[in-house]
């Protein structure tokens, strides 16, 4: 009996089997056939009969659509978009669901005025009774609709923002955040339900309360006072201003809503520092009301049960911007606790937030080096990764040897980009422990010989050269150009070897003994593909430039390469043997001094310009010409072009380079995107003749507001600084929907005598939502001094009404003249200069000399070291060098190194020392010279 | 300028929730808000870059080819690694921070507990990892509820619609919605009370009442994926066989 069954057993699971094989079909169901059941939508019969029939061709029309190569086109989807809206009709709940859903991903495929026609069947449900009707349909109509719709509706909205049923409630508030984020018009009217969002906050359930906290957030963003009250009254922490009884009521229960206010606290202590209501002196914990509240909350918040707000509560005391370990205290039993969790997202968390406190505290963070050390096996790699890491920052010089040893077993195991963090912590680990770094450059040279990737390798080799270039010690330097060179003799990367004989090239000459690194190279020559055999021999010529007494056993060595194979190489043999031959007549002159040698002949001045360096880098170069090339005329012009008649273009800032350096995202990429727009500006000038005539551009400062962000006409301004002009560029843009705007200009009046209004183009039309330009010019008086001064603005313009739905006037209409006023402008001394890069600062600052040099010693106002010297590179508009612009936490002085272009071509460098005392604020001592005593002058006043 | 980098957003917002295959096929899944829209967005570049050297990248990249070649850099960290139900594991893939619960271990027996399909939520790397695990591990949980605990790859596509179901109602545009697996496992189920109790009274009024079929709940038994809004044919099939099973051992006794 039993076998019987078990054989109906089998039986009845093979039919199952077979059902399973028709539902498999998801994985090669094809676009025809499901367009061709999707017809059957329209068959009000055959809905009705079999509604699971047309959920399963929804399902399949999603898997199609994101799945399939072939996705529905415009058509198809109108098509099929029609269709699903005829099931509205079927009253099957399920296929309701699958309706709304597919409803979201089609309604992008198709016209907005087809999509409209669901509107109506969307708000039936969206006022029907039942829940999950209401919830959904409402989510699926704030995509369609416009703000003209949602005034209409926004009764049923507010109605559904404070219903009782947390499912309605929570779509209604997530609702309103996607309108608010979709349209300023929308936002306009989201704005309006702040009442009802409070109302929302008193729910019992914890996700509506989260999505009222957002969607609260979201609309008071700008509002400091309205964020700050909402995160007291929610936070449940004492104030003076607050009853016990209001405290319990009002505290929210939602973890993520918790959450949220940590964030929202943490951001407002970090403004309260920025903007400098902050006593440098004065702890963050009970500094001023926000912060002394802010922290108490971080403490409570600490003790809550629930481990995601515990943990968000003690990053958010580890992120705060001060540097007394106090502060952090309370936060480490946490991060304890988490350290040595089961769940690997904990652990992560915790030590990627130890690995940016050790950067501050690395004492504080020891205490948990036990915890660390065990986590280096974790089977999760980055967590090891990242525990290393910690581990190498708060180190000591002793223990360092002994990591090392741990390193090297786990660098085996680990993936390469895992590798490339450690390489970078350990280059950090030199430059504090300098005398540590010929180990650590041995130690990564070992690595060079074993297997690894390229990506490794090419890290180790950067790392070596940033050290050699950051610790200035000789013994260092020749060391790591040892190792390079070892392992150049068998490396399999051709781009690796290449750049690693032009640095031995670059840095050999410098070396105490350079002759030892030309049989390395010369090596090469003999035994490698052709890339790597021409560029030893440039660095080898530049050996023999740079070093006379080599130069006569070099010349043997070029010579026997004069049989080479490969055109490339013999040519750059020719070149080096006549360049050195020419030259090796004067063998005593100094050949470093490259001024003396442009003095001489002719060919020596080759030689100076086949080794000396570009004035600027490639990057800025190749940018600087594309500028040069939108100069109107300037193709065509007579005079050749040189370095000194190029377009200055602002480098692009300094990457900030974080504590901890990990997990970001490639910031060339970034910078690119940057550079482009930044050329923008001054080709919007050039395109308008009456201004292109006036020359060429010196510089487009960034855009200025001077108007609020949400007023009825937004306007920013550009400055375009020419040599004996300004242009001031306004983009007006209109957001008043039944106006058009006219003859739009902006009047400015000034008692500055150095400059005086000569000129300006009006902006024809702006139409709603438009953005259009108009422009004004000054003129600089040359005989009055330049002191930097403001101009009164006002927006002068015509209104026109229009109606909105066709931007046409409406019949005839006086003209209105109107006026707007406008912040005041203000043209400064920074203004005319240019962030420039130098490539090497030291260099620069003595060659430059200090015939114009000014010296000059500040007390500043500000409170910190991190906002003086902020406020200085914003003064004096100069670009950082030397990742200067970057302050050590914590430092009690900081040297600044600042270069920049003034108006007209002239070189500006500065020196700047800030440091920090406590009674009097921090002092600044600056030294700036220039190739012009009065620019140097020019730029001081500028403080 | 300075707190952009430490705060986390202050909207917490999901990148992507992915449903992934033991061989890191995408089963279902939705990309949101800008990230990986634009072919010419940094982090665009930056997935074609470094994904896949042999397609020149170039203007006629598509949006697809870009999540195929950030889902083939997720894969590539993620395989092999099973993520408990209530730890969800981390890694990261371009910036981003990607959480994941599910997955087979390399070398263990498919027959295991659990299945290979994997939960994954990509969110910015600013965002804290506890709390994108907190949201992975809700939705795997529920998804394992609808599973009947088997996430295996068929089981998964057997019952895709819930599973779109799944993320919709977890997720709307970005923004978390539910977070708790009962909740969610039973909302996409329709087993929310009121709506029974709505739609049972919708029923009894409409004429036609007595016809199952047109009702909803009633009329979802014929086939496709749940019977009664309750159970799927797989679960339906796991009980009886179940039952079987005990009856068949008590027989031999």
């Amino acid at each position: 009996m039993a076998d019987d069954l078990l054989k109906e057993v089998t039986d009845f699971f093979k039919d199952g089997e077979k059902d399973k094989k028709i539902e498999k079909s998801f994985a090669n169901v094809n676009k025809a056939s499901t367009l061709i059941a999707a017809r059957d939508f329209h068959d009000s019969i055959k809905v009705k009969e079999d509604p699971s029939n047309c959920r399963r061709t929804l399902t399949q029309l999603l898997h199609l659509q994101q799945n399939a190569v072939e996705k529905l086109n415009h058509i198809e989807a109108t098509e099929v978009f029609f269709g699903v809206t005829k099931l509205f009709f079927c009253k099957d709940s399920s296929l309701r669901r699958m309706v709304y859903v597919a409803l979201k991903e089609l309604y992008k495929l198709c016209d907005p005025s087809d999509v409209i026609i669901v509107t109506s069947c969307l708000t039936k449900d969206m006022t029907c009774n039942i829940d999950i009707y209401r919830a959904n349909a409402l989510r699926v109509l704030v995509r369609i609709i416009d703000s003209s719709m949602l005034s209409a509706l926004e009764r049923y909205v507010k109605q559904a923002i404070m219903h009782k049923s947390p499912l309605v409630a929570s779509s209604a508030l997530v609702s309103s955040l996607q309108l608010y984020q979709k349209s300023t018009e929308n936002a306009s009217i989201v704005k309006r339900w702040i009442g009802e969002v409070n109302e929302a906050m008193k729910s019992n359930d914890a996700m509506v309360q989260f999505h009222a906290t957002e969607l609260f957030y979201q609309i008071k963003e700008n509002d400091r006072l309205a964020i700050s009250k909402f995160v007291q009254k929610h936070s449940g922490v004492i104030t003076n201003g607050s009853s016990s009884a209001s405290r319990i009521k009002d505290r929210v229960r939602s973890p993520l809503a918790i959450i949220c206010l940590i964030r929202y606290t943490s951001k407002l202590m970090h403004e309260e520092v920025m903007e400098g209501r902050v006593a440098s002196d004065a702890s963050i914990m009970n500094a001023t009301e926000i912060c002394a509240v802010g922290y108490r909350y971080f403490e409570s918040c600490l003790r809550h049960e629930v481990d995601i707000v515990a943990f968000e509560a003690a990053k958010a005391i580890c992120t705060l911007p001060t540097t007394s370990p106090e502060v952090v205290l309370p936060a480490l039993s946490v991060l304890q606790l988490s350290l040595s969790s089961t769940k690997p997202a904990s652990r992560l968390a915790t030590v990627k937030l130890l690995c940016g406190l050790a950067s501050l505290h690395p004492r504080l963070v020891s205490r948990f080096n036990e915890g660390l050390e065990a986590l280096i096996g974790d089977p999760n790699r980055l967590i090891g990764t990242l525990s290393m890491m910690t581990l190498l920052k708060t180190g000591t010089e002793n223990s360092l040897d002994r990591l090392l040893k741990s390193i090297s077993n786990f660098l085996y195991q680990i993936a390469e980009e895992y590798k490339v963090m450690v390489v970078h912590s350990l280059e950090r680990v030199c430059l504090t422990y300098p005398t540590k770094s010929r180990i650590v450059i041995g130690f990564l040279s070992k690595f060079l010989r074993d297997e690894g990737g390229f990506l490794f390798k090419k890290t180790i080799v950067k790392s070596i050269v940033s050290l050699i270039q950051k610790i200035p010690e000789d013994d260092v330097r020749d060391i790591a150009l040892l190792y390079l060179c070892e392992f150049i003799e068998d490396c399999e990367f051709v781009n690796l070897s290449t750049e690693i004989i032009h640095l031995i090239g670059q840095y050999g000459p410098q070396a105490s003994s350079p002759a030892r690194y030309v049989r390395f190279v010369y090596n090469r020559c003999i035994l490698e593909k052709s890339v790597i055999r021409a560029s030893a021999i440039s660095a080898l010529t530049t050996f023999a430039i740079e070093c006379p007494d080599l130069r006569h056993s070099i010349l043997p060595l070029l010579k026997s390469c004069l049989t080479d194979e490969d055109d490339e190489t013999r040519d750059r043999v020719v070149l080096a043997l006549n360049l050195i031959g020419e030259d090796s007549t004067e063998t005593n002159t100094d050949e470093k001094d490259y001024d003396a040698h442009d003095k001489q002949s002719e060919e020596t001045s080759i030689v100076h310009v086949l080794t000396s360096k570009l004035p600027m880098s490639f990057d800025n170069l190749a940018l600087s010409l594309k500028a040069y090339q939108k100069i109107p005329g300037a193709m065509e012009a007579i005079e050749p072009l040189s370095f000194d008649n190029l377009p200055i273009v602002e480098g692009p800032d300094e990457i900030e380079s974080k504590g901890s350096g990990i997990l970001e995202e490639s910031p060339s990429n970034l910078l690119e995107d940057d550079n482009i727009k930044k050329l923008d500006p001054a080709a919007a000038v050039y395109a308008i003749p009456e201004l292109a005539s006036f020359g060429r551009v010196f510089k487009s400062c960034n855009p200025i507001p001077v108007t609020e962000a949400e007023s009825e006409y937004v306007v920013t301004y550009i400055k375009h600084i020419l040599d004996n002009f300004i242009i001031l560029q306004f983009m007006v843009q209109n957001t008043i929907e039944d106006q058009r705007l006219e003859n739009v200009s902006v009047a400015l009046q000034t008692d500055s005598a150095a400059y005086e209004v000569v000129g300006e183009i009006e902006a024809k039309t702006i139409s709603y939502g438009h953005s259009e330009n108009c422009y004004t010019v000054l003129e600089r008086n040359l005989q009055e001094p330049f002191e930097p001064f403001a101009l009164a603005a006002e927006l002068k313009f015509t209104v026109i009404q229009v109606d909105p739905e066709t931007g046409e006037g409406e019949g005839d209409q006086d003209l209105l003249e109107e006026e707007y006023p406008l912040e005041d402008l203000e043209i400064f001394n920074s203004d005319f200069v240019a962030k420039t890069t130098v490539v090497d600062f030291r260099k620069a600052w003595e060659s430059i000399g200090n015939t114009n040099e000014i010296l000059q010693k500040f007390g500043l106002g500000d409170k910190t070291i991190q906002s003086a010297t902020i406020a200085v590179v914003d003064c004096l508009g100069m670009q950082t060098c030397d990742g200067t612009g970057q302050i050590k936490p914590g430092s009690k002085q900081h040297m600044l190194h600042l270069s920049g272009t003034y108006l007209g071509g002239v070189k500006v460098l500065a020196r700047c020392q800030i440091a920090g005392s406590k009674d009097v604020g921090t002092i600044l001592k600056i030294a700036i010279r220039s190739e012009s005593k009065e620019v140097s002058k020019q730029i001081l006043e500028s403080l | 300028m300075a707190f952009t980098s430490v705060i986390p957003p202050l909207l917490p917002k999901v990148d992507a929730i992915l449903v992934l295959d033991g061989e890191g096929n995408r089963l279902a899944g939705k990309y949101y808000g800008d990230f990986l829209t634009s072919t010419t967005s940094s982090s665009s570049r930056a997935a074609m870059s470094t994904g896949d050297d042999s397609k020149p990248a170039s203007a006629n990249v598509t949006v697809e080819d870009l999540r195929a070649s950030f889902e083939r850099q997720l894969q590539a960290k993620i395989q092999g690694i099973a993520a408990r139900s209530d730890a969800a594991e981390v890694v990261t893939v371009m910036g981003k921070t990607a959480v994941f619960c599910g997955g087979m271990a390399m070398g263990a027996s498919p027959s295991g507990v659990g299945g290979d399909v994997r939960v994954v939520h990509v969110g910015p790397n600013t965002e804290s990892e506890l709390l994108l695990a907190y949201l992975c591990e809700g939705m795997y949980d529920a998804l394992s509820n609808l599973m009947g605990g088997q996430t295996d790859r068929n089981m998964v596509l057997d019952n895709l619609e819930l599973v779109f179901l799944l993320i919709d109602e977890h997720c709307d545009g970005g923004v978390i919605l539910e977070v708790d697996g009962a909740k969610l496992s039973s909302s996409v189920l329709l087993r929310d009370d009121e709506d029974m109790v709505a739609d049972a009274g919708a029923g009894e009024s409409a004429p036609q009442g007595a016809a199952p079929s047109t009702t909803g709940m009633r009329g979802m038994g014929n086939g496709f994926g749940m019977q009664g809004g309750d159970i799927s044919i797989a679960q339906a099939f796991r009980q009886a066989k179940q039952q079987l099973i005990a009856g068949l051992q008590a027989d031999g006794m």
